[in-house]
């Protein structure tokens, strides 16, 4: 099956066939959207096979599952707040970190850069999307964390005597912690972002463009009249994909977060998320831990649906808002 | 038990030889490897990653004795690699624990066979200060959180003469799910009165610790971390450059964490019926406390005779001509008579 | 940098305009800039250290040899997690490309808005944020246990469940931005549906469908925690999928840097670069072929 490209002709006047052509429609119409079942087979699969495998764990105790904050698989106490928490904390960290970063490298590369630079830049984002996780784990745990944790160190120094950003950036003695995962997540979350974005931007019909700038816009006043209102579903759009990875992602984060069992507000502390949490224990696990394990990745599965809907709501609101915005 | 393509395929290639060794099955004692022919084929085993330097290094010796017998060793933890083992989906499994309920292998389908043993250094980081000499109940309140600086009294009391810095100390533990945590906190569960976090896989560390993933990970924070404490198995506390504590034993003197002195706690363990022991702050003088044991699990009866052959020619080997190996790899032999159990049972297991 | 003055807007007044304004247009066109600074950075970083530490690894036998047995032999060989990589991967690509795409033109063309398609959509990206592990763990209980050893079939299955939603996701994202007067323009020639969608818009979008893969094949090709529950571990080649266990970069990448000797410390760094060289070289050979494919949308 050719699948980028199609080694058909160009479309050509076909009178003879009609009737063939007719039922190879239909054929092609049940295909994709087969196709497009096979998500939800699979995802169903998994999610039954996984919630099978959990429910004893969470049947044990379904309130603690949720909302304990103690995680002692010897006692079979599982709660898993502290990861969620911990999921939560880095993912919106990398957002904060990616989302600006890539949306800025998609314009640069739509709107400012030469034609030339312009192939330099793709491929040095597409170049990133080549690193493997484990070597962004490698690299964090290795090179950077006694790197940042002077940084991390001096940065709570200079917050200590503003309330509300102390318990933000508290001391530390550690650059394991949410903050650098959070900063890993959001470098391995740049290429997708930025790639789709890219591609959004490119939607944006010139005479929009033109017309900013026939109307005497500056390049920036161009930007925010003419392209971020036409792209905000898509961007939405990808940054959903970005946070997915974000959530989703296991060894980088599980080499840098310092696997602790915290809920606090300091970012600079040793935590934990979901998806590490499951590759670290799982393979030291067994009986009820096993399945308590699997059921943080169902929990995670139930996070993501959340959220997910929560954009599509706060995409379909904005799009309304913005006039002639469409996608 | 769901029938193997593994042994399928190695039937087809060594069925021949399949025959000859179940003939000459009886025949081979203590030394399997040294007389009659060598088994063919592939054998996998899975399972505690705590071993696995030492069981890569037998492989690859063990390589250059029978070529035609491969054998991997996949170490994906115990918990995974006994549940493997309860699917059929390895020839035998590696172990740092026992098998409890739920784990997967049937009672009574199985047979522990003791491999080598390792001592779990107390490794910590402080400039300038070496050799520290720190007692059980102290050892416990350190890792609890209780004793939050260096200099304080209880650590003073047993390191006379030495400067103490007012340094904090910063935990460092293992945050990935380990046999080597286990044994670390069985032992201050074991030993201490006041130890009150428990024992297990992973336990709650107090406020503020640090997280590294397995032994390297671990290594790898008390190195970046001045103040830094934590237990690490002695080939990565070795190949790190880490400085080891010495450690009060069960007859009160302190210890460093040696081959000899985790060879002397297989001694002075008392060794169960179903070949299980426990080595954690064993009687003796010159025993380390702190000794973790790992075991493999043989199925009692194989489908395949040539995997079952393979099976037993290998962890043969281990037994025998792969315990000199062990040391190289920082990892403590068994001790001559448990090691002569070891054989017996594996004899017995399969014939 | 002298690229920021390309492009000149018509609007060629830009010196009367107010001290805000420009300021704004200046600071921002930094900011712009600043953000491809923060991706080169990391890029650098790590480029740094995985040729710096990986490339004595390099030889004519690392790519070759069997994988050394024991952590602390010295010297080369990754050959079969090579070999294992490329087989994995491309049975995983193989697997969920096709249906990736065909199930994205469901959605943009056939779909659209329907709830169904909706429905499909949202779980797609629920799908992208699943741990790789639990796909691991699903091809694990659902298709190695079934068949009763672990191969790198099964290991294929579970990147091919890791990479069909990316793949549907940047796929619908790159079909919606073909124009619709393409699509007119074909059924105006009295061609069907199913022609219009393989022969015009498949071919526009392909090069943003083509990167859009890759994306997909690079995160697959560097995930460890699937294959090391599903494939399992080998020193040797094993170029059938079906015949036991296999191994890849990744694993070999996480196996020999949780080990503290030097040897296999080179050899992780080793297997990096040449992950990242193996995936760097396809994406620039699929650009390539898709290049010859597009159909210029400007």
């Amino acid at each position: 099956m050719t699948t980028t490209a199609s080694p058909e002709s160009p479309p050509q006047v076909d009178l003879g066939g009609e009737a063939r052509s007719r039922r190879t429609d239909k054929g092609f119409t049940g295909l994709v959207t087969f196709a497009g079942l096979t998500v939800l087979i699979v995802l169903g699969l998994i999610l039954v096979t996984t919630s099978v495998q959990a429910w004893p764990a969470i049947a044990h105790d379904p309130i603690e599952f949720l909302t304990g904050t103690d995680w002692v698989p010897g006692d079979e106490i599982f709660g898993t707040l502290p990861f969620l928490y911990g999921t939560l904390v880095t993912s919106v960290i990398a957002m904060v970190v990616a989302v600006p970063v890539s949306i800025g490298i998609a314009l640069f590369i739509t709107e400012v850069a030469h034609r030339r630079s312009r192939k330099y830049i793709v491929t040095i984002v597409d170049l990133l999307a080549t690193v493997p996780s484990v070597v962004f784990g490698l690299v964090g745990s290795i090179v950077l964390i006694p790197w940042v944790t002077p940084i991390y160190q001096w940065w709570a120094g200079l917050m200590a005597p503003i309330p509300g950003l102390n318990a933000i950036f508290d001391e530390t003695n550690t650059g394991r912690n949410y903050f650098t995962a959070g900063l890993i997540l959001a470098v391995m979350c740049i290429p997708i972002i930025t790639s789709i974005s890219r591609e959004v931007f490119a939607t944006v019909p010139e005479i929009d463009k033109q017309g900013a700038y026939a109307l005497g816009a500056t390049r920036w006043e161009m930007i925010k009249g003419a392209i971020l209102p036409h792209s905000f579903g898509g961007l939405v759009g990808a940054s959903m994909l970005g946070l997915g990875r974000a959530m989703g992602e296991t060894i980088a984060v599980a080499l840098v977060i310092g696997g602790s069992l915290t809920i606090g507000t300091n970012l600079f502390e040793p935590g934990n998320t979901m998806a590490a949490v499951i590759a670290q224990q799982f393979g030291e696990s067994s009986g009820m831990h096993t399945e308590a394990l699997i059921g943080i990745g169902v929990v995670l599965f139930a996070i993501t649906v959340l959220i997910n809907f929560l954009a599509r709501t706060v995409v379909r609101r904005a799009e309304i808002k913005m006039k002639g915005a469409h996608s | 038990m769901k029938l193997n393509r593994r042994t399928i395929f190695g039937t087809i290639t060594a069925g021949a030889l399949a025959m000859s060794m179940a003939a000459c099955g009886g025949g081979s004692d203590d030394d399997a490897a040294g007389d009659g022919e060598l088994v063919s084929g592939e054998i996998t085993g899975s399972g505690a990653s705590f071993p696995d330097a030492f069981y890569a290094a037998a492989i690859e010796a063990y390589a250059e004795v029978n070529p035609e017998l491969i054998v991997t060793y996949n170490a994906v933890g115990s918990g995974t690699g006994k549940s493997e083992f309860g699917e059929g989906l390895n020839d035998f499994a590696g172990s740092d624990s026992l098998v409890k309920d739920g784990d997967g292998p049937a009672e009574g389908s199985f047979q522990y066979i003791p491999t080598v043993a390792a001592p779990i250094t107390i490794s910590y980081n402080l400039p300038g200060v070496d050799g520290l000499q720190i007692d059980q109940e102290t050892l416990a309140n350190i890792f609890q959180g209780a004793i939050t600086t260096w200099n304080d009294p209880a650590i003073a009391a047993t390191n006379e003469g030495v400067e103490l810095p007012d340094t904090a100390i910063t935990i460092a533990h293992r945050s990935d799910g380990s046999g080597t945590t286990s044994n670390f906190t069985k032992f201050l569960d074991e030993a201490t009165d006041a130890w009150t976090l428990g024992a297990g896989d992973e336990i709650t560390w107090p406020e503020g610790s640090i997280g590294g993933e397995k032994n390297t990970g671990v290594a790898t924070v008390i190195t970046q971390t001045e103040g830094a404490i934590g237990y690490v198995d002695l080939a990565d506390a070795t190949e790190t450059g880490l400085v080891t504590a010495s450690i009060e034993n069960a007859d009160g003197s302190f210890i460093q964490p040696t081959l000899e002195a985790t060879t002397a706690a297989l001694e002075g363990a008392e060794v169960a019926e179903d070949l299980s022991y426990n080595p954690l702050n064993a009687a003796g003088a010159e025993t380390y406390p702190i000794v973790a044991p790992t075991y493999i699990l043989l199925h009692t009866e194989y489908e395949d005779e040539n995997v079952a052959a393979g099976v037993k020619e290998f962890v043969n080997y281990l037994l025998t001509d792969g315990q000199d190996i062990a040391e190289d790899n920082s990892f403590a032999p068994l001790p001559d008579a448990l090691r002569q159990q070891a054989v017996d049972a594996l004899n017995e297991t399969i014939a | 940098m002298t690229t920021l003055q390309g492009q000149t807007p018509p609007d060629l007044s830009g010196r009367n305009l107010s001290f805000r304004r420009a300021f704004a247009n200046r600071a921002a066109t930094t900011l712009i800039a600043l953000c491809v600074l923060v991706a080169a950075l990391p890029l650098a970083l790590v480029a740094w250290e995985v040729v710096s530490k990986g490339a004595s690894a390099w030889s004519l036998a690392w790519f070759i040899d069997e994988i050394p047995r024991n952590y602390r032999t010295e010297g080369p060989g990754m050959g079969p997690a090579i070999l294992g990589t490329l087989t994995i991967t491309g049975m995983a690509a193989l697997l969920s490309i096709p249906i990736g795409v065909l199930g994205a033109v469901y959605l943009n063309e056939y779909g659209k808005n329907k709830p169904l398609a909706r429905f499909i959509r949202t779980m797609a990206d629920v799908m992208t944020g699943v741990p790789s592990i639990m796909m691991g763990l699903f091809i694990y209980v659902g298709y190695v246990i079934v068949i009763g050893d672990k191969t790198g079939f099964g290991g294929a299955l579970a990147l091919a469940c890791l990479m069909l939603p990316i793949v549907i996701r940047s796929t619908e994202e790159m079909l919606r931005l073909v124009p619709d007067e393409l699509r007119q323009a074909s059924s105006g020639l009295g061609a069907r549906k199913w022609r219009t969608t393989l022969g015009v818009v498949l071919p526009a979008a392909s090069s943003g469908i083509t990167s859009g893969s890759l994306l997909a094949v690079a995160r697959a090709a560097g995930e460890t925690a699937p294959i090391i529950v599903t494939v399992g571990l080998t020193y040797i080649y094993k170029p059938d999928l079906f015949d036991g266990q296999n191994t890849t970069l990744a694993a070999q990448i996480f196996r020999n840097a949780s080990q503290p000797f030097a040897a296999s410390q080179e050899r992780a760094w080793g297997a990096a670069l040449t992950l990242i060289a193996i995936v760097f070289v396809f994406t620039i050979l699929s650009r390539i072929i898709a290049a010859r494919f597009a159909i210029d949308k400007r």
